[in-house]
């Protein structure tokens, strides 16, 4: 079957077909199409089965791509799924969303090399879209009960990684979130287009199914104590995600219209889900007919243009101070974009924004940037040029410039849980555990705003890191256990 | 009359070295067992059986002819042995007694040939009590002691330091019993003597010979001066029938004296692979032995093989018993021990065949390149083992004397009185019965034998497999997918294994191929599980014995395995045909319940589980268990033991087969009951070749690996075998073992699994001391480590994780390919990429990151438990010697043109050009486009030039063109293995380089052939050495225990440089168990052989050189100081250059163009010579701050100094004890600097020098020339050194094809006309050795007998094995036939001879090869080009090809039919040959004679086709 591998040679890279621009616009359904079996056989074919897969090293879950390629080349389409879904917690996800071009697909050899890469991204979504079609994605079913309980804070990509591994292993795992659904970015953040709903939904659903107990609209500190949750579970674990826009201090910008990225995109995802968004019916949060200036170069401002481009905004620009090489995000959202017609601004950053005081902002004047000497870092940092300002006509501002973490200890009433100065909270290297005995953190909330596919990794870690804490315990005092 | 300063010194060097052995010993650094000899051999026979002077005379004068073939020591007079075997002259040693005063007793005498301790006269007097009171014990009596006169002042210091007290015993018949009864006699009270010295643990007391018939002269001094030495023998009442001489050549400098041959029956040429199995069988056979003619006094024969015999010294022991201790006589016994191939010979006669299977139904053959000459009182006999490859020439003369050599021209003879000449080819013998006075050819005598019993009688009660199991049987499946899977977790097997593993071998019947080395830890130093087999590294022959091609002279090969206990080898009757035979010692699960079955009660089950909570003994507990049970059981009758791990389960761990294998069979072997019952092992651990390997070479009978069977079952029920039944599946899989067994027994050399199974042919590396001991004993294990606590915690941790609840999937892998949370890899992604960086960006800076990376993985080699030892003051920086100077000792290592792209592998050479390093163009030859440097001063021809097996592109243009020229005996990945390069691959350019057709396979065989021995390596040094004065030569080994050894032998021929390879070199593809099981760390052998060169005062002869995964300055420093002087990085220039270890080399698809021939991936290539310079240039700058760091200026100071290396780990905690002492001693290096101080070494002046000399106008004003002289055997190469003179004046194809004509007359020694060139024409009037045409480049050769000699040239041999090797073009035309492997590996020269021996045109790629009459067996095997025409007068043709890969016709188009004639009428012109004009005669009738054989492949592919109808077809464009 050898036969079936390393292809590239003579077999170009091919993605599914995607929606014309045109057509997209109009709507909020994924962009790609599927591929058919034997496209996808082709495509996972062409990998070169590399002795030094840097896909995988480059991959924070370490999937075994070259296995699941082969097996997928070979028409073994099951045994892909288990191997796919024995590294990753949620392969749907990351095979829709993941920025795979700055991961295994970007250190792709054959990628490195000028063929162009395996489309590692879009055959891990045949392969889950397969999985589910055919049955293969069960309820979890632990092959024992445990008794101890964990309670995980957050329903996030984390958190539900957590859970997921935590109840696999038989523990009663408990999840608590402040918002109405499951899913926290998955469900609020990103845009329908990238990731359709019903997937996180139906990913919830089997987590309910396995016996994965949800606490919605429990915000802790306020529905129920911090300390109250550690006397309830034998662990604990913080996947609360970072929440807090960083703001953005500028002449004009308590204007009206200036919006946080993460309101706007929640408030589109609402609509999308079909709940009442008040905010959004009033207007403000509707890009629809108005010329909408996103802030920002990373995942988070992609999502927006592109929303604002399919809420039917007259223009969407998008303001960034680097240039496309030394943007954050994805290059192929970037893409996407523009092939959506989003223009971008490169090499421009915010001076002020424009408009009657107390008025909504009509305005955003911006100053040329050039990029500067690199930092230790390596990454050049950007400086003004000097009288280089212009203005933007803008009547809807969405100011996508980052996450901070909100102040936990403050919000848990729990002052013994140490963060660092920026506010993540400080978890040892290793464990994940933080300074109170028995409680983790995992995710964004430790690591800062970052991709879904590493809060994956870090709710495994962290439900490994739980498993052998709580297991540990309990061989502690019970003695008479036997040992290996 | 020795002078006392030689005294002195001798002895000085005696002490010294005694000392440092034992040191180096007893740190498991050396074992004698490790040293090797092999030699030239042969015999003078009076036809007649009378004696005369003249046939001790002419074995004298053999021997003076044979000096090339043995070694001498630095002080021009040590040999390593020679020695002589004649009739004892009864009147001269009577005389002698009645010069004592004594009247002798009529009839015979005995003497005894002794050598007794010269310096410690207490042992002296000791031995001659014990001597003299054994011969009264017996009833005879002593005439006396003579002291032999002996000339020490010809020996060398070493020789007469070691020189024993020689002295002959005279020994009178006094039971005045028959003389047959009386050399029994003999026999016996020799054995007792030797037993009773041995017992009061004296040394240096040996008996030559003791006998009534005959007596051996043997020494220490140059074959030349054995009658100097010994002038006994110039007495002319030395008169014999017989006469067996011997020269020997050991890679052991140590002088010992008694390992000279010949012993009391034979003198060996060649090297006894089998021996460890052999010596074990030996034992176990011993408790049966009963005899009718040593009745009780068999116990005093036995135990038969002292310890510290050398090969050779064993099988004489085995052959004496069997002459002396049975009714056998010698031509039978030589068939017994030393038979030929028979199973898949089909021209063999029947009878025959049943003389040969009876022969394997008594016992396992003694396998191994031999020639052996005998005497056996009534029969003296010459023969050769199976593969015959050893030469053995031999001529009968008018008057009645037959002359075996190894060399023809050995014994002068006028050739006009001879009658016959011939060869002895593969496992044939020739013989002479000396009381009926008559010569047997080998079919009289296999007709002689055959007919003393009934043998085809006797063979029909033999039972095979087919028999006792339904044709149409069915395999059932056992286990559910969760037991599947649980039990594969417990052996740790992952999905890796059984994608890449087992799938092909079922898919494809083939074992894996992968590429690149093996860059994960070695078994010891990873914290995964590792089974047993992980710890066992594959032996293979270098140097010393050649490898088989186990695919192409499979005819040879044999896996079968017989059932039915043992009985007494000395016996001889119908009841030891009653056995069971299996094809393959593999079974499936319904043939092993077929077999149990059928054997019924003679079986007994082993439960090999042992209980997970049985404490920390539980293991060793259930192993003393297992023995224990399995010794009752045999007690009680069993004929059959089962062991098997069947059991194991949730509550019962298995016990590792390997460990309950072996120690069952070393528990049975030492309980002399081995041979009372057979051992079939049952485990689910065993999936590849190599665990079936190990398993068998432990002692195993049969194998299944019901767990594999399992699995494959499975798979196939997945629909992962396509339309395979399960049957098939399971076939495909055995067919696979099978092939992988064959593979790997072959390449230690060995053709018969009989001699294999529990011969030990393994290392282990990492396995405790303690426990091999106990296991494995005899097997080297010198660093120690695992023992059986840590075995146990191994196993019960995977016993842990396969029965825990929670398993759902095997782990992914990552053993060959890196994986995630797999095993460690050497090679990781960051630390390319880093390293990438560094050398494109210039940035040392970076590179330092990398070197941090490198330093910051699990340790991976032995290396890396190793640090420096800080202390002495730093010196600056400044003050360390230049980069330039230490890039200079930097070498890119031989990487093919063919496995490179053509851009890579110019890359290479341009970088090391520039900064005045070497890189190694690897096999495959060179465009000669590179020979001048580019417009730009680039120079892109490589500084070494490889010569390997294939010989692809190996012209003298070629040799000129480089600095250094390596022999390539073995590489790290596939040690001992040939290779393929798929058709696919030969592109345009790669079949032009290599003298082929495009997309035609081409096939690199397992050894040079060339090169079978020690002596032939010697050879092919000196060809090069001629071909290219200037040149050093570089002989590439791997490291191997027994290597240091190896390596003195390779530094007494003259080589320049000895490059020690590790195990994990690279390879552009290789059977994966290969990659991972065979071969040591570099660290292992390079040490080694720095100690042994060291010992042997050798060490500042040669440069040592190292390679096999070094990738940083670091890795230099410690190879400087474990003795390396130069140093090789490989992969790591590749990853330089862009190599990103997809390791996908074997499939023409590397996308980075570094490892393809696909232009479109060469495009993708981005490597430049600057990248490979900024490399070696960090590197070397590394190396310069580690330098000053120690306080040390140059790398000079620090070569050999493993005193400032110290282990800083000794590996994971639950270890017995991981030592690197053994790497880490010093050998004492006494007088001379332990590095290299010699630039060249030297070799002797052949013909050429004269020829060059009177060939001046040639070279001064290009004039035709003709030169005419007398030649001999020793003058070897002649035409080389000519050749060299040639290409370097005019080129290689300026001259006309005779414009020097040089006319020889005599025998030619070998290699004649090596190298040749177009413009040099030899006539040889007489014949010539082994190698004529070797590497033939145009020039052309001439051979026939003097115009005088009666000689038939159709039916008289006058060249010898192995002609035309890889000769690239030029002519060969010989009136008389050739040896064994004519033209093998030819690519361009076209040949006429009259016939010739087995193996013809083997591998032939090109040219044309025309016999005029029979050729041997499998002719034709692995010929992928070329054409050969064959005149069959007989019809016998057809059952001599080998099919696999040509087709034969008769010739049909007027085209071939024109060239074939053309051809033989230049033959006739050239010689003369009136056997060729008569064909011509009678063209029309002697046409349909002839067969035209031509490769499959090239079918389509030439200018002019064979067959009639294609003529038509593309004349008249008539289609059929």
């Amino acid at each position: 079957m050898a036969g079936e591998m390393l292809r590239f040679v003579d077999r170009q890279r091919q993605m599914p077909e995607k929606t014309a621009p045109e057509e997209r616009r109009l709507h909020w359904d994924e962009i790609y199409a599927r591929f058919a079996r034997e496209k996808a056989a082709q495509q996972a074919g062409r990998c070169s089965q590399c002795g030094v897969p840097f896909c995988q090293v480059h991959c924070p879950l370490h999937n075994n791509i070259p296995d699941w390629l082969m097996l997928t080349a070979e028409g073994r389409l099951e045994e892909a799924y288990e191997v796919c879904s024995a590294t990753n917690s949620f392969p749907e996800m990351c095979g829709r969303i993941c920025p795979q071009d700055r991961l295994c697909e970007g250190n792709c050899v054959i990628e490195q090399s000028g063929h162009g890469t395996v489309t590692i991204g879009a055959i891990e979504n045949y392969i889950t879209v397969k999985a589910f079609e055919n049955g293969w994605v069960k309820p979890i079913v632990p092959s024992r009960e445990r008794t101890e309980s964990v309670g995980i804070i957050g329903a996030g990509p984390g958190g539900l990684a957590a859970a997921d591994r935590l109840r696999r292993l038989g523990y009663q795992v408990h999840v608590y979130d402040r918002y109405d659904r499951v899913g926290g970015l998955l469900i609020y953040g990103i845009p329908n287009f990238k990731l359709e709903k019903d997937v996180v939904e139906r990913r919830a659903q089997l987590l309910a199914d396995g016996g994965v107990h949800f606490h919605l609209n429990i915000e802790i500190g306020r529905n129920v104590g911090f300390a109250e949750l550690r006397e309830k579970h034998d662990a604990i674990l913080l996947a609360t995600g970072v929440y807090k826009a960083r703001g953005i201090e500028l002449p004009g910008s308590g204007l009206g219209n200036i919006v946080a990225a993460m309101t706007y995109l929640t408030a589109s995802n609402r609509k999308g889900l079909g709940d009442a968004v008040p905010e959004f019916d009033g207007g403000m949060l509707d890009a629809a007919g108005r010329n909408a200036v996103v802030i920002g170069g990373g995942d988070t401002a992609m999502d927006c243009v592109r929303t604002a481009i399919r809420q039917g905004a007259a223009s969407v620009k998008c303001l960034y101070r680097r240039d496309r090489a030394n943007m954050p995000g994805s290059q192929r959202e970037v893409a996407n974009a523009e092939e959506e017609g989003v223009e971008f601004i490169w090499l421009s950053g915010p001076e002020a924004f424009l408009g009657d005081a107390g008025g909504p902002v009509t305005g955003v004047r911006a100053h040329r940037m050039r990029l500067g000497v690199p930092d230790s870092s390596g990454r050049q940092s950007p400086e003004p040029v000097p009288d280089s300002s212009f203005v933007i006509d803008a009547d809807l501002v969405i100011a996508a410039l980052g996450f901070d973490p909100e102040d936990l200890p403050q919000l848990f009433g729990e002052p013994a849980l140490t963060v660092t100065r920026w506010g993540t909270v400080k978890a040892a290297l290793g464990t994940g555990m933080t300074e109170l005995p028995g409680v983790f953190a995992a995710g964004d909330i430790v690591r800062g705003a970052s991709l879904v596919v590493w809060a994956i990794r870090d709710g495994r870690d962290a439900a490994d890191a739980m498993h052998k804490y709580i297991q540990e315990r309990a061989a502690a005092n019970v003695p008479a256990v036997a040992a290996e | 009359m020795t002078g006392n300063r030689n005294d002195l010194e001798g002895r000085h060097f005696v002490e010294q070295w005694r000392e440092t052995a034992a040191y180096l010993e007893a740190n498991h650094a050396y074992d004698p067992e490790w040293e090797h000899g092999s030699c030239g051999v042969g015999l003078v026979a009076a036809i007649d059986g009378k004696p005369r002077r003249q046939v001790v005379e002419a074995g004298i004068a053999a021997l003076k002819a044979l000096w090339h073939r043995g070694a001498v020591d630095a002080d021009g007079k040590t040999g390593d042995g020679t020695g002589i075997h004649v009739q004892i002259p009864q009147d001269f040693f009577k005389e002698h007694i009645r010069d004592t005063g004594h009247e002798p007793q009529a009839g015979r005498l005995a003497v005894g040939m002794v050598f007794l301790p010269r310096t410690d006269y207490e042992a002296q007097e000791r031995c001659r009590v014990i001597v003299e009171s054994e011969v009264l014990n017996h009833g005879h009596t002593l005439y006396g002691w003579r002291q032999v006169p002996t000339n020490n002042m010809v020996i060398g210091d070493k020789a007469n330091a070691t020189r024993p007290e020689i002295e002959q015993v005279m020994i009178a018949n006094n039971r005045h019993v028959p003389d047959p009864r009386f050399e029994l006699d003999l026999y016996i009270i020799r054995r007792r003597i030797e037993k009773q010295i041995a017992a009061e643990g004296i040394k240096d007391f040996y008996i030559c010979s003791l006998s009534c018939r005959s007596v051996i002269y043997k020494g220490l001094f140059l074959a030349e001066q054995l009658t100097v030495f010994y002038p006994d023998l110039l007495d002319e009442r030395f008169e014999s029938n017989f006469a067996i001489y011997h020269q020997r050549y050991s890679t052991n400098t140590f002088p010992t004296w008694w390992l000279a041959q010949p012993f009391r029956v034979i003198a060996h040429n060649g090297e006894i692979n089998t021996l460890r199995g052999n010596r074990n069988w030996m034992t176990a056979h011993e408790p049966r032995m009963a005899s009718d003619v040593l009745g009780d006094n068999i116990v005093d024969v036995l135990p038969l093989i002292p310890r510290g015999s050398s090969d050779s010294a064993a099988l004489d022991a085995a052959f004496e018993l069997f002459v002396r201790g049975s009714t056998r006589e010698l031509p039978l016994v030589k068939s017994l021990l030393i038979p030929d191939a028979w199973e898949k010979r089909d021209a063999m006669p029947e009878h025959h065949r049943a003389l040969f299977s009876y022969c394997s139904s008594v016992m396992e053959p003694w396998d191994g390149p031999a020639a052996v000459c005998g005497f056996g009182g009534r029969w003296v006999v010459a023969g050769m083992d199976r593969n015959g490859l050893r030469p053995l020439r031999y001529s009968v003369t008018g008057d009645g004397l037959l002359i075996v050599g190894s060399e023809t021209g050995m014994v002068p003879i006028d050739e006009t009185r001879v009658v016959e000449k011939g060869r002895v080819g593969p496992g044939e013998t020739i013989a002479v019965d000396l009381r009926e006075g008559r010569l047997y050819h080998n079919g009289e005598l296999r007709d002689l034998m055959a007919g003393k019993q009934p043998f085809t009688d006797w063979v029909k009660r033999i039972r095979v497999l087919d028999q006792i199991i339904e044709p149409d049987h069915e395999e059932p499946t056992t286990y559910s997918r969760e037991e599947l899977l649980r039990r594969q977790l417990q052996y740790a097997w992952s999905m890796e294994e059984l994608e890449l593993v087992l799938q092909p071998m079922v898919a494809d019947g083939k074992e894996p191929v992968g590429s690149m080395g093996d860059d994960t830890p070695i078994a010891v130093l990873s914290d995964k599980y590792r089974g047993l087999h992980h710890f066992f590294r594959q032996n293979f022959a270098q140097v010393t014995n050649p490898p088989i091609d186990s695919l192409r002279e499979s005819a040879v090969m044999t896996l079968t395995t017989r059932l039915g206990n043992l009985g007494n080898i000395l016996s001889e009757d119908a009841s030891q045909c009653d056995l069971l035979q299996l094809a393959s010692p593999v079974l499936s699960n319904a043939e092993f319940q077929a077999l149990r079955d059928y054997l019924g009660d003679a079986v007994v089950e082993i439960d090999c589980t042992f209980d997970p909570s049985g404490g920390e003994n539980a293991l060793t507990e259930a192993l003393t268990e297992i023995r224990r049970q399995t010794e009752d059981a045999v007690r009680g009758g069993a004929v059959h033991i089962v062991l098997s791990d069947t059991a194991s389960s949730a509550s019962r761990a298995p016990v590792p087969m390997i460990l309950a294998t072996a120690g069952v069979h070393t528990h049975l072997v030492r309980q002399s009951l081995r041979t009372f019952s057979a051992i079939h092992v049952r485990t689910g651990e065993c999936l590849d070749v190599h665990y079936f390997a190990v398993l068998i070479g432990v002692g195993a009978t049969t194998v299944n690996a019901y767990l594999a069977q399992e699995a494959i079952a499975d798979r196939h029920a997945r629909g992962l075998f396509g339309e395979l039944s399960l049957v098939e599946c399971l076939c495909s899989f055995t067919d696979a073992v099978d092939a992988g067994l064959l593979k790997i027994m072959s390449k230690m050399g060995i053709s018969v699994l009989s001699s294999y199974r529990g011969g030990y042919n393994f290392e282990a590396i990492g396995l405790s001391r303690t426990l091999v001991s106990e296991f494995f004993p005899g097997m080297s294990s010198r660093i120690s480590g695992i023992g059986l606590t840590g075995i146990q915690r191994k196993v019960l941790q995977m016993h842990a994780r396969a029965w825990d609840e929670d398993v759902v999937t095997l782990p992914v892998g990552g053993f060959y390919r890196y994986r995630r949370g797999g095993e460690a890899h050497a090679f990781q992604a960051n630390a390319i990429h880093t390293l990438q960086a560094a050398v494109a960006n210039d940035s040392y800076a970076t590179y330092r990151r990398y070197v941090e990376q490198v330093a910051a993985q699990p340790p991976i080699n032995l290396r890396d438990l190793l640090d420096f030892r800080e202390g002495q003051r730093p010196v600056g920086s400044e003050e360390v010697e230049s980069i330039t100077e230490i890039r200079k000792r930097l070498v890119a290592p031989g990487i093919s043109l063919g496995a490179l792209s053509p851009e890579a592998h110019e890359t290479l050479s341009i970088a090391m050009t520039r900064i005045g390093a070497k890189s190694d163009s690897g096999e495959g030859g060179e465009d000669a486009s590179r020979y001048r440097p580019k417009p730009n001063g680039d120079n892109a021809s490589s500084a070494i030039k490889q010569v390997a097996s294939g010989r692809f592109g190996v012209t003298a243009e070629y040799l000129n063109n480089c600095r250094e020229i390596e022999i390539k005996i073995a590489q790290g990945a596939k040690p001992g293995e040939g290779g393929q390069l798929p058709g696919f691959k030969v592109s345009k350019m790669i079949a032009r380089l290599r003298h082929s057709t495009e997309g035609v396979m081409l096939i690199s065989p397992p050894p040079h052939h060339d090169i079978y021995s020690s002596e032939d390596r010697a050879q092919l040094s000196y060809d090069l050495k001629q071909i290219n004065p200037e040149a050093r030569v570089c002989v590439k080994l791997v490291a191997q225990s027994g290597i240091g050894t190896v390596a003195a032998g390779v530094a007494k021929a003259h080589a320049d440089t000895i490059l020690i390879s590790g195990h994990g070199g690279g390879t552009g593809a290789s059977p994966q168990s290969s990659i991972k099981y065979a071969g040591l760390p570099w660290e292992l052998g390079l040490s080694e052989v720095h100690q042994v060169l060291t010992l042997n005062r050798l060490r500042h002869r040669v440069k040592l050189r190292t390679d096999g995964g070094i990738k940083t300055g670091r890795d230099v420093v410690i190879a400087a100081m474990l003795g390396a002087e130069e140093f090789g990085i490989g992969t790591t220039s590749l990853v330089a250059m862009g190599c990103i270890m997809v390791r996908q080399c074997h499939s023409n698809t590397c996308p980075v163009g570094v490892c393809t021939q696909d232009e479109r991936l060469r495009d993708k290539f981005t490597g430049t010579p600057e990248k490979v310079v900024n490399l070696f240039t960090f590197v070397a700058e590394e190396v310069r701050e580690i330098l000053a760091r120690l306080g040390f200026r140059t790398l000079d100071e620090v070569i050999g100094r493993s005193d400032l290396l110290h282990q800083v780990s000794r590996g994971n905690p639950y270890l017995d004890d991981l030592d690197l002492n053994p790497i880490l001693v010093r050998a004492d290096d006494g007088e001379y600097v332990a590095r290299c101080t010699v630039d060249y070494n030297e070799v002797p002046e052949t013909l050429d020098a004269r020829m060059i000399k009177d060939a001046e106008p040639l070279f001064r004003v290009g004039e035709k020339m003709q030169l005419a002289y007398g030649v001999r055997n020793t003058q070897r190469a002649i035409g080389a050194k000519m050749s060299s003179a040639i290409t370097r004046k005019f080129g290689m194809y300026a001259l006309q094809p005779d414009h020097l004509t040089v006319r020889l007359r005599g025998s030619a020694g070998q290699s004649l006309g090596a190298f040749a060139v177009q413009g040099l024409k030899l006539e040889v009037l007489g014949d010539a050795n082994d190698y004529c045409g070797k590497g033939l480049s145009g020039g052309t050769i001439m051979l026939r007998p003097p115009t005088n000699s009666p000689l038939q040239t159709y039916e008289n041999t006058i060249i010898g094995n192995v002609a035309l090797y890889g000769a690239t073009g030029g002519k060969l035309f010989a009136a008389g036939l050739a040896g064994d492997r004519f033209a093998v590996r030819n690519s361009g020269a076209v040949s006429v001879v009259e016939g010739c021996g087995s193996n013809g045109c083997e591998y032939m790629t090109g040219g044309i090869a025309v016999i005029l009459g029979e050729v041997g067996d499998n002719f034709g095997a692995g010929m992928t080009g070329g054409m050969a025409f064959i005149y069959d007068r007989n019809g016998t043709l057809e059952e001599r090809l080998n099919p696999d890969s040509i087709t034969w016709q008769r010739v049909e188009t007027e085209h071939w039919d024109g060239e074939l004639r053309g051809l033989i009428e230049q033959h006739v012109n050239e010689t003369q040959s009136s056997h060729a004009a008569r064909l011509l005669d009678n063209w029309d009738r002697e046409l349909g004679c002839f067969w035209q054989i031509v490769p499959k492949d090239m079918l389509d592919k030439l200018d002019y086709p064979v067959h009639a109808d294609d003529a038509l077809t593309v004349s008249s464009g008539v289609a059929d």
